[in-house]
This record gives structure tokens, sequence and C-alpha cells, in this order.
């Protein structure tokens, strides 16, 4: 069946949606590159006529009010996103890898309990968490929010992790053993760099999971100097107009890194996300 | 297998972690349901109230209007994101040249951030200067700007076209990974006694997907029912209270008038209908296990 209806209606839906999907990317990008008096235009111009790069080069002038405030969330972003990254490596590891290969009390409990975690609205969350925070002197402080992107972030990176260290025979630990190694030793030294892929897969994704957040940055920071680019974005409303060109240059440059990594990745994502759902 | 205590060390730090973080926060917000509580959040001035919170919860109109928003919300997107999702899971379910291609492309909804595609959305839907105005008027099918975040009649459907937008590859990655779990030889089998695309489809591939879309629906409805960044940056609950959901107005209450107390109980009334969607979750999980 090489040709026919079918495959044809497959190219057509397939096409559409791809319009559909870049749609925002392609306008966000479009308007990022006109001047404030272009951007308003109406109707706008498809291609613009004077593209320029002045939004991205008055975001990226720390000499600039707006570079200054952008530059600073951007600052605020990687630091948040990478401390949360880096602990939650070292925290989830160990646990996948016990939830793979051991066989103890509670396990399978524990598990659906940690998957449970996904059905829980964030926002039901921040009330017990901002007066928990507030009660260690944790409001406002970007800490408050890598201790929460941390703890949300387990559930997911344990069950990717999981399934990585799952693929990984247990003769090769049982081979080092047996020469002497220790059950720890064995588990640096065998499991830890055959999985590497798949916990450099994980760190991204929790990278991007923490970049992304937006809802307990809203909540937990109300200092302007401490917000994270999310939250930051809102900075382009004023009372009188909305700086679009700007709006959509922080957007796109918040968007680029984390797509391009997600794209360069996407097998071990896909692969590991989709996993537990169509094992049977 | 034998035993050791110090497995257990291994799965201790997460565990404490999210006790801490998980458990706690749940009982408390039980507790906290039952307290009227001051607006400095001095909590050691809050007032016992029992269960009037929740009778104010359940008997506001305000609440009942929003449950309809609420579960035309949950409904259609995931609806709808389905049916998207998994036509681009069976269109893209065989080889061709710029199959990877198009399914990065496919994922980008998936993957940049929800606020950023809150903005953009709300610039290409925007009043008076919207492409997608530009796009009805170029084609002819309008001569007006169309008015669809401010208008109390779309602005709930603009909301979950948007929504759908960002959570189609979802499914289309789950119902993909799905498919290919569907044995070769049946389809082939099958259409040497002469089965036609429909009947291959209905009696193989169908029945082989039971497990991944029920997975796949039950988290998209839980993500649906908790959404809130799409709503809160686009049009936070209006106009008017036209795209008002659950979550919006549990968020309002706490942050917006800080009623801690009764937003708890807001809170609880969710969790409640949250548990529910969620031993079927479970269960389902569990079901799969057992089979296998």
């Amino acid at each position: 069946m090489r040709r026919g209806f079918w495959p044809l209606a497959g190219w057509l839906y397939l096409g559409l949606l791809a319009v559909f999907s870049l749609l925002p990317m392609a306008w966000m990008l479009i308007t990022s590159v006109k001047t404030q008096f272009a951007a308003i235009q109406f109707p706008p111009e498809w291609i613009p006529s004077h593209p320029t790069l002045d939004a991205y080069a008055e975001l990226l002038s720390p000499g600039r009010e707006i570079g200054r405030v952008f530059l600073r969330y951007l600052l605020n972003s990687l630091w948040v996103s990478t401390a949360t990254t880096v602990l939650g490596v070292i925290v989830a590891v160990p646990a996948a890898y016990a939830f793979s290969r051991f066989r103890f009390p509670g396990r399978n409990l524990l598990f659906y309990g940690v998957l449970l975690r996904n059905m829980f609205p964030a926002v039901v969350f921040l009330m017990p968490l901002f007066i928990m925070m507030r009660f260690l002197g944790l409001v406002n402080t970007q800490l408050s929010l890598i201790l929460t992107y941390l703890t949300f972030g387990l559930p997911l990176s344990i069950w990717l992790l999981k399934g990585f260290f799952d693929n990984i025979p247990i003769q090769l630990e049982q081979a080092a053993r047996i020469d002497g190694a220790s059950r720890f030793k064995a588990f640096l030294l065998v499991v830890m760099p055959l999985s590497s892929p798949g916990i450099i897969a994980t760190a991204i994704y929790s990278f991007i999971q923490a970049w992304n957040e937006y809802v307990y940055a809203l909540t937990f920071l109300n200092d302007d100097a401490k917000l994270t680019l999310p939250v930051g974005l809102q900075h382009f409303f004023t009372e009188y107009a909305t700086n679009w060109p700007g709006l959509m240059a922080a957007s796109f440059i918040m968007s680029v890194p984390v797509v391009a990594m997600f794209l360069v990745l996407q097998k071990y994502f896909v692969r590991a996300l989709t996993d537990g759902a169509v094992k049977s | 297998m034998v035993r050791h205590r110090a497995d257990y060390l291994y799965v201790a730090p997460a565990v404490l972690v999210m006790v801490l973080v998980i458990a706690y926060p749940v009982w408390f917000t039980f507790y906290l349901s039952m307290f009227s509580t001051p607006p400095n959040l001095a909590l050691e001035d809050k007032i016992f109230v029992g269960l009037d919170n929740y009778a104010r919860i359940l008997g506001a109109d305000s609440v009942h209007e929003a449950s309809l928003n609420t579960l035309v919300w949950t409904v259609a997107s995931t609806a709808l994101a389905f049916v998207l999702g998994f036509g681009a899971a069976l269109a893209l379910n065989r080889p061709f040249r710029g199959r990877g291609l198009l399914r990065g492309i496919l994922l980008v909804p998936y993957v940049i951030s929800a606020v950023a595609a809150a903005y953009v959305w709300r610039w290409l839907l925007h009043s008076d200067l919207g492409v997608l105005s530009a796009l009805a008027m170029a084609t002819g099918l309008r001569s007006q700007p169309f008015n669809f975040l401010d208008n109390t009649d779309t602005v709930l459907a603009s909301l979950i076209m948007v929504n759908v937008w960002k959570e189609f590859p979802f499914v289309m990655i789950m119902m993909l990974a799905g498919l290919q779990t569907v044995p070769d030889q049946l389809l082939r089998a099958a259409q040497v006694d002469g089965a036609g695309p429909w009947q291959r489809f209905w009696h193989i591939t169908v029945p082989h997907l039971g497990n991944v879309s029920l997975v796949t629906v039950l988290l998209l409805l839980a993500a649906n029912f908790n959404g809130f960044t799409i709503p809160w940056v686009m049009t936070g609950g209006g106009p008017a209270g036209a795209s008002e959901i659950w979550i919006t107005q549990i968020y309002q209450l706490a942050f917006g008038r800080i009623r801690f107390g009764l937003a708890s109980a807001y809170s609880v009334i969710l969790f409640a209908v949250m548990m529910t969607m969620g031993y079927f979750y479970v269960r389902a999980l569990v079901g799969r296990d057992r089979a296998s």
C-alpha cells in the first residue's frame, strides 16, 4: 500500500498539524525582529519589511534598563534550574537503582505513591508549602524554589532512571561482585558508567521542568530582583502599552535552548517516558 | 533474594523528602480547611469553624458557575488532544523520509514553556492586532477583527484550543509507542486474508492499544483538571468569570484574597475528585502489571 487514499490523507493531516504546531513559534520569531511601531500594525506585515535585532540587542545589553532586568532573570533561572538538576540527580539515582534492583516490602506501594504525585494539583500544595516556607524563613528566597522543584521532580526522575537501570543486565554487577567489589562499588563502577546517557537525559529533563516552572515561582518570590524568567516576562506589560517585540524576543531566548536540548535528546525522552505505559 | 537493611538507605533520601513535601501538605490542607484564617496569615489567630468553609464553597454561585467551566475545560481538552494526537501517531506510524524531523516539529508545543506559549497565544488572539483575526480577514472569512479572549462566548473555547495545542504531542508520543507494540505479522496476516484498512484498524490495532490509551487519557484528565498556567496567564478567569475554573478560583481565593481556610476547603473538595480519578489510575496500572 504505497499509494492511495490513506497515505495522502496522512500527509495532509500531518502538514496541517505541523503548521498549527509551528505557527506560534514562527510568529514569536517574526514579531521579535520588528520594531514596536511595525509590530502593532494591522493587518500585520507577514514578512517584516525592515527586520531588526534591536529587541535582542536591548535585552542582552546590561547598560539598558530592560537588559539589566532581563539578564538578572536569566541568571536567576539558570541558577535555580542548575541547582535543582544537580541535587535531583544525587537523590534520584540511588532511589531509582533501589527500585530497579531490590525487592523490599512496600516497594510497589511506594512506587505507585511516587506516580500518584502526578495526580496532585500544584496549586493545592501551594498554601501548605507557602506556610512551611514562611515558617522556615524561606519565602522570597530561591532556595524555596529549588527545594520544591527538587521534590516535585523526583517522582518522574526516579521513573525515568529506573527504566534505564532496568535495561542494564544484572549479570554485569554480579560478575563485579564475584570479583570482590562491594555492592556500592559495583554500582559506582559498573552501573553508573553504563547508564550515563540515561542520567544525562534525566538531568536535562529536570532542568527543563525547573526552567519552565511558573506557579511556584509566581507565589514564593515577590522581590523583583529574585524572579525567574517565566514570572519576569510580566515586566513587558505596562499600564500603557505592551512591548510585544521585547516580550516575543525574551520568550524566544527562553524557549530556544530548551527546545533544542529536547529535540537532540528526544529519542531518550520518548523511550523513557513511554516505556512504562506500553510494556505489557 | 536476601533482604538487606541497607537497601532502604538508597530510597531513604527520596522518601524523606517526599513525605515532608507531599504527605505533610496534604494533611495540613485538611487541617486548615476547618479554620477561618486571618488575612495577615498569623495562624495563631485562626478560628475553628468546623465544616463551615465546606458549606460556603459548596453553596457559592461562583463555584457552581466554575464547575461547568471546569468540566468542559477538562473533558474537551482531553478528548480533542487525544483525537488530534492519536491521529498524528497513526499518520507517523509508517516509515518515510523526514519522519524524525516531522515528529520533532510536532513535539515543539509540548516542550515550550507554558508561560511563553500563553503569551504568544495571547498575541495571536489579540482583539485588535491578532494574527488569527488578520488571517480570517485575509481569506475573506470575516470583515472585522475577531475578539477571542474578551468575549464570554469564545474565551473558554480559545483556551481549550491553546491547551490542546500544548498537549496533543504528549498523546502522539504515547500512542506512537503503543502502536509499535502491535504485531506486524498479525496485520499482514489479516491483509492476506482480505481485511481492509478499516477492519485491520478496528480489529487488530485498537484492541492492542487499550492499556496505553487508558493511561494516556487519565494522565491528561489529571493534567487538565490541574491546569493553571494557560488560563491564568491568558485571561485570569475573565472576562466576567467566563473562563474561571476551580484551580484559578482556588489560587485567587488563596493568594489574591488571602483566605487560606476557605481555599483549603475548596482544595480538599478538589482532592476528593482527584482521588477518585487517582483510584482508577492506580487500578489501571496495577491491572496492567498483573497482566504482564
